[in-house]
């Protein structure tokens, strides 16, 4: 995968993790939550770098920073859903 | 002017607080709608606001609901907490703010704690009240008339003790005391963001210690596709646009106080008014003071309140007379037919303000 999204239920939850996230120096970015993903919901996701996942990953459930479903993005745009 | 209305309204900000607000205005579209630059710029700008609170008043940032002013933040509190004819327990000092909703919602009001400045008939009052059971308490943490503090710390171990859901009104004590969700167990802690918190009008805040009713229902920019008011904080109590200006502003007068040290901020508003109140009672005027005391005094002129108000702001003395919107204050203290006259101190107090005061006075 290239990227990850992460995301959250609103931006308030996706501020909180970038804030966490980025103390520790893991470059993310926060964007909207592609329509296809979000089965008419409106929401905010954290973009996180493939070599982050883990990390990222590791750290939200740590804080418990609540986020949604994870996606992974492929080098051709197509997502796919991450157990996690 | 000499400013002496800070009970009202903070009227000095910090520079930083109007730099904040013209910022904003001119660069943050609406947060939590689109993802474009500005709109992310609000978003961070208001975040922003809600960590200053949460690191200041001992909470996490969804924790902190932004509202128009203390009284929108108040009637949530006291929407969730009461329905309808229930028992609800108060101080004798309660402004029109939570006594208005509780008669609103026809509550069975019991008012505990009548006597100025008396924490030992405070408390024996209160708890007497909460044991014959209540299904909520809602009590200030500083008398907006007489600058009386309450016992709010040990007022909230026996809520918790009777197991009462309780909400504090931090109206007066919001940046100039130590206010503490977690540490107090607060269902709910209610604050204006434009007066201590030296923010714009405009603002306020709701500290949630518990999930609270929506008060209003429209978009929040989450969870669109259902009907029902999203079921977490901060989003199910925040319909509509935000006044993202004069958060810009708040988040500038909380930042500006962590710079401070509200300890510093305390201590020069109560010096001011222990000299104010020792001043005033010197020239023979009847001070209302005592032991536990912060920021603000009230006296009685010896004319009517209104034209002593008067007569001060004609010689450039900016204070409040008259009922505060507080009658239940005032009937506790024996100062209803006659309401006084408030001088209320901010983060600018010092000796001059209360030796221009003073000079002022001595003419009425």
């Amino acid at each position: 995968m290239k990227n990850y999204l992460f995301t959250f239920r609103s931006v308030t939850y996706a501020q909180k993790g970038e804030r966490l996230l980025k103390r520790l120096g893991i470059d993310c970015f926060i964007r909207r939550t592609p329509r296809t993903l979000t089965n008419k919901e409106c929401s905010y996701c954290l973009q996180i770098r493939s070599w982050d996942f883990q990390r990222a990953l590791a750290q939200l459930q740590t804080a418990q920073v609540q986020f949604g479903k994870v996606y992974g993005m492929d080098y051709d745009g197509e997502f796919e859903e991450m157990k996690v | 002017m000499i400013y002496l209305d800070n009970g009202a309204t903070s009227f000095h900000k910090p520079p930083g607080v109007y730099r904040a607000v013209s910022r904003a205005l001119q660069r943050c579209a609406n947060p939590g709608r689109g993802g474009y630059p500005s709109a992310m710029e609000a978003a961070e700008t208001v975040f922003g606001c809600r960590e200053a609170a949460a690191e200041l008043f001992g909470c996490q940032p969804e924790q902190v609901v932004l509202t128009s002013n203390c009284t929108h933040a108040l009637n949530i509190a006291i929407r969730t907490l009461v329905k309808g004819g229930e028992r609800v327990v108060i101080s004798g000092f309660e402004h029109n703010a939570v006594t208005r909703p509780l008669y609103a919602l026809k509550a069975n009001v019991t008012v505990a704690g009548r006597k100025l400045f008396d924490w030992d008939n405070m408390l024996t009052e209160f708890e007497k009240a909460l044991r014959s059971g209540a299904k909520a308490a809602v009590f200030t943490h500083v008398s907006n008339v007489f600058g009386y503090l309450l016992p709010v710390e040990e007022m909230a171990a026996l809520c918790r003790y009777y197991r009462v859901p309780f909400v504090i009104d931090a109206a007066q004590s919001a940046g100039v005391l130590p206010v503490h969700l977690e540490r107090l167990s607060a269902d709910f802690i209610a604050m204006p963001g434009h007066k201590g918190l030296l923010g714009p009008q405009g603002t306020g805040i709701l500290l949630c210690g518990r999930e609270p009713d929506p008060l209003i229902c429209g978009g929040t920019g989450s969870a669109s596709d259902q009907q029902e008011m999203p079921g977490f904080l901060p989003d199910r109590a925040e319909a509509g646009t935000l006044n993202v200006p004069g958060i810009a502003g708040l988040g500038e007068g909380l930042r500006y106080l962590r710079r401070v040290g509200i300890k510093n901020v305390f201590q020069r508003e109560h010096k001011a008014a222990i000299l104010c109140a020792q001043e005033l009672e010197r020239m023979g005027f009847r001070v209302f003071s005592g032991e536990h005391q912060v920021a603000t005094v009230s006296f009685l002129p010896n004319i009517d309140c209104e034209e002593a108000a008067q007569k001060l702001a004609k010689q450039g003395i900016a204070v409040r007379a008259g009922l505060h919107c507080a009658p239940l204050a005032h009937e506790s203290a024996g100062t209803l037919n006659t309401g006084t006259v408030r001088a209320s101190f901010g983060h600018d107090a010092d000796v001059q303000q209360v030796e221009a005061f003073c000079r002022a006075a001595a003419i009425i």
